[in-house]
């Protein structure tokens, strides 16, 4: 009989139970996702050149399990909020409290095992299709990857089934300490706000100082990367810290402050608002803290990421000035080179003889060679001209454009009558330089494989700057990949976590909401008010994450060329999809606040 | 003299048409002269939080008429019906319903900011109406510090903040204990006569009704008898309407 009222209690609470149940599956989808590449380790070594991969992704793999818990923790809260109301009516008529706590542990663990399998699924399929997606529009070289990986299936399966005991034990033991007549209360149960105006002034002093800290700590590892492996746990510490005294404290003052304006506040619903959001954000202090790491987090490897990608071309250009080599030109290649949004094209003719390389000086004088100055320092390249090639650093880069064969010998700039004296075959060698490398990709890809058709010897050569391309795509993608996969992951987690919180305080709101509406507040009036509301609470954390990731980017400033460069590509992409997340919250906050 | 609330035939059925239907209200006709302080009585189901209901405009009639100060509310669209609400009338309901993160002054002022009311005109208003229900003391307490009476008298002076043309009670002495029910009373009934404000109380206590002028008994969805309360003395008003409700609900 129980057990029938169990169910029945769920189909009346059907969309709430909805909402559960797909930020479950959100939490176990994710979590697959992020163990597939996480526990895939030979995708691991052959994507990633760098040491601290293996580091990063522990790293990540800990702060999702962290975050999962906490997320699981908060959607079983909603779920006993939703139930105990019914329990405690139960146990009331007669109902054993082992009964019940028996009933809740296997509704608990129900409803967890078969979103965990579901969302598992989902995972899967989300995992080939995002990596896809990814590797496709960023023209992205990742190999071993494979969007079903066993390991990771297990580990998923294992981790959630250890987390959904905990929270079905947790629910079953909390329902047997509470006493029916709490129960059957709850809702009304007060909300008070403490106030103790030395405490916050003294946590806005220490979250200035942790913030500070943690800043201070990020630029240092700019500067000097070695660092890193202490410094990201010291970072990580303060800045929690100092994110949640900001949060606990700065924001409430300025509440406080907003309150204390009465032109301001007695102005409609603004007072409501006010001390709705001042009793939330003490309540929400830790998620929201959360959020806002997790924001910083999630939009950091994005940008970086995407930083990688900005990398590519800088890097590939450092190598050569010219896009394109063709010696001895012929028609075919001509045509070719005739199809590309040309710069400059100039050709050269030399001769080989004896380990020398002669060039006519008067070729270099009509138009003189450029080539990229090399800075070790900054791995930049800029780019200079010479009509004297001969020098070491410059004629380096010359015999880079010519046949492989050339490569250990020198250069000699030789006027006309002493280069026609030579006795050797006269070549040329013929450099172009495209408006945009990127933009002519295909048409370069072509030139550099029938070239290496008519000169077999430049096969695995890596000389040309399509081959360099080629060689650094391959290697910044895999971790531009990582950095893409995680912030995607990390952003669908924190918003569902912040999701969750709030609807799981919607029930507790609809008595308010309905005395609004009954002493004469219009509908929209309650509905703009919602909406900022929850506005708020978005941007709060997002506010202080994207301050996290501004001055987190100082961090990447010896390992990135310019780690500003285009970064309101990665914050556009991320601040999107988090508004989706704020629109799809606010929707269900009204179905379930409003009539 | 204008009437505060003429109700004329009204009718209401709950479930669609073809399907199962209940008639909660017929044909119910009654008037409120300004200044009245009126008492709706009936049992448990009689009707009279329908009735309740479409007076403020929460609910509308399935047929008839309801004028308050003049206006025509079933003609009303959904926000006309929020600007009366919060313009025309004050609410005392049974569970104080007052906001538990704003403190009693800040419930008493929001019909005020509701209605967008300058901030200079809102502090003197407050004040006013907390001095005459003696509240000024616990005025920056929040509703979890105040007894049931004080939130009671908190959430009386929000209905009569922003002068009302009536106040509807929705059995506001349920809540409380006889000590202060009596003190509520009072204070509705002082306020009634000083202020000439118009009160209309539903209730199925016969001490609370005692306190009106004129009591109108509902059974089953209709209007039954009336009750005056003329010269009598309180006292003798209560054993009247005792006396009604054993012969009401035979």
């Amino acid at each position: 009989m129980l057990n029938k009222l169990a169910l029945s209690g769920i189909k009346h609470r059907l969309r709430d139970y909805s909402v559960l149940f797909s930020g479950l599956i959100i939490a176990s989808a994710i979590f697959y996702m992020f163990m597939s590449l996480a526990t895939n380790s030979s995708f691991l070594k052959s994507n990633s050149p760098a040491q601290a991969t293996s580091f990063i992704y522990g790293f990540g793999a800990v702060l999702l399990a962290i975050i999962t818990i906490v997320y699981i923790n908060y959607a079983n809260g909603f779920l006993l909020s939703m139930r105990q109301k019914e329990y405690g009516m139960f146990m009331m008529l007669g109902a054993k409290s082992s009964k019940i706590s028996k009933m809740i542990f296997v509704e608990t663990f129900t409803i967890g095992a078969i979103a965990t399998v579901l969302g598992s699924v989902i995972g899967i399929v989300a995992t080939s299709f995002v990596s896809q997606l990814i590797i496709k529009s960023l023209d992205m070289k990742v190999t071993h990857f494979n969007s079903f990986y066993l390991p990771a299936l297990l580990i998923t399966f294992a981790f959630f089934i250890v987390i959904f005991i905990f929270s079905a034990l947790k629910n079953s033991i909390s329902i047997r300490r509470t006493k029916v007549l709490t129960l059957l209360h709850k809702d009304s149960q007060p909300a008070r706000i403490k106030k103790n105006k030395a405490l916050k002034v003294f946590q806005v002093i220490l979250g200035i100082v942790f913030l500070g800290i943690g800043y201070g700590t990020m630029i240092v590892m700019g500067s000097n990367p070695v660092l890193i492996y202490l410094g990201v746990p010291v970072a990580l510490f303060t800045i929690v810290i100092g994110t949640y005294f900001m949060i606990n404290a700065v924001i409430i003052a300025v509440i406080s402050a907003l309150k204390r304006n009465k032109k301001f506040s007695q102005k409609g619903l603004n007072n409501f608002t006010l001390s709705q959001l001042s009793f939330r954000i003490s309540d929400y202090t830790k998620i929201l803290s959360m959020v806002a790491m997790m924001f910083a987090l999630a939009l950091g490897a994005i940008t970086v990421g995407l930083g990688f990608q900005n990398q590519i071309s800088t890097v590939v250009d450092g190598q050569n000035y010219y896009d394109v080599t063709v010696n001895n030109i012929n028609n075919s290649q001509q045509k070719r080179i005739d199809k590309l949004n040309t710069k400059q094209v100039v050709t050269y003719s030399y001769k080989a003889s004896k380990g020398t390389v002669y060039y006519q000086a008067s070729e270099f004088k009509k138009t003189p060679f450029k080539y990229q100055k090399f800075n070790m320092k900054s791995m930049i390249g800029k780019t200079s001209s010479t009509t004297d090639p001969s020098n070491a650093d410059v004629s380096y880069e010359l015999l880079n454009n010519n046949l492989p064969r050339y490569r250990t010998s020198k250069i000699s700039v030789v006027d006309g009558a002493k280069f026609d004296s030579i006795d050797s075959k006269a070549n040329s060698l013929t450099l172009v330089k495209t408006k945009s490398f990127n933009k002519d990709l295909a048409t370069i890809k072509k030139i550099n494989q029938s070239e290496q058709k008519r000169y077999p010897e430049l096969k695995g050569s890596g000389a040309s700057k399509y081959d360099a391309y080629v060689m650094v795509n391959g290697i910044f993608s895999g971790l531009e990949f990582m950095g893409l996969f995680l912030g995607i992951a990390f952003l669908a987690m924190l918003a569902s976590c912040l999701m969750f919180k709030i609807l799981s305080g919607a029930s507790s709101d609809v008595k308010r909401y309905n005395m609004l509406y009954k002493i004469g507040t219009r509908t929209k009036v309650l509905r703009s008010n919602i909406n900022k509301e929850i506005a708020v609470l978005f941007a709060v954390p997002a506010g202080l994450g994207i301050i996290h990731v501004l001055i987190g980017l100082q961090m990447f400033s010896k390992i990135l060329y310019k780690p500003y460069m285009n970064i309101e590509i990665p914050f556009g992409i991320f601040i999107i999809l988090y508004l989706g997340y704020y629109f799809v919250t606010r929707y269900l906050y009204k179905k379930i606040v409003l009539k | 003299m204008q009437k505060i609330v003429e109700v004329k035939n009204i009718e209401k059925i709950y479930g669609k048409a073809g399907e199962k239907q209940y008639k909660a209200l017929s044909d119910v006709n009654f008037e409120v002269e300004p200044g009245e302080f009126v008492g709706i009585m009936g049992a448990s189901g009689s009707g009279k939080t329908t009735l309740l209901n479409i007076l403020s405009t929460l609910d509308t009639p399935t047929s008839g008429q309801v004028h308050i100060g003049g206006q025509d509310i079933t003609k009303l669209n959904t926000n006309e019906m929020a600007d009366f609400r919060a313009n025309k009338i004050g609410f005392i309901f049974q569970d104080f319903n007052l906001l538990e993160n704003l403190t009693a002054y800040e419930n008493i002022a929001l019909p005020l900011a509701l209605q967008n009311t300058d901030s200079k005109k809102i502090d003197p208003a407050v004040m006013s109406i907390s001095k005459k229900l003696g509240l000024t003391d616990i005025l920056n307490h929040y509703p979890t510090e105040l007894s049931g009476g004080q939130k009671q008298r908190v959430a009386a002076a929000r209905a009569l903040v922003h002068d009302p043309a009536i106040v509807f009670g929705d059995e506001p002495t349920g809540a409380l204990d006889s000590k202060s029910a009596r003190a509520l009373l009072d204070t509705m009934s002082k306020i009634n006569h000083e202020d000439n404000v118009s009160i209309l109380l539903v209730t199925h206590d016969p001490f609370s009704a005692s306190y009106c002028d004129r009591i109108i008994f509902i059974k089953d969805g209709e209007i039954g008898q009336e009750l005056k309360r003329d010269d009598h003395t309180r006292g003798e008003f209560y054993q009247e309407i005792l006396d009604s409700l054993g012969t009401f609900a035979e």
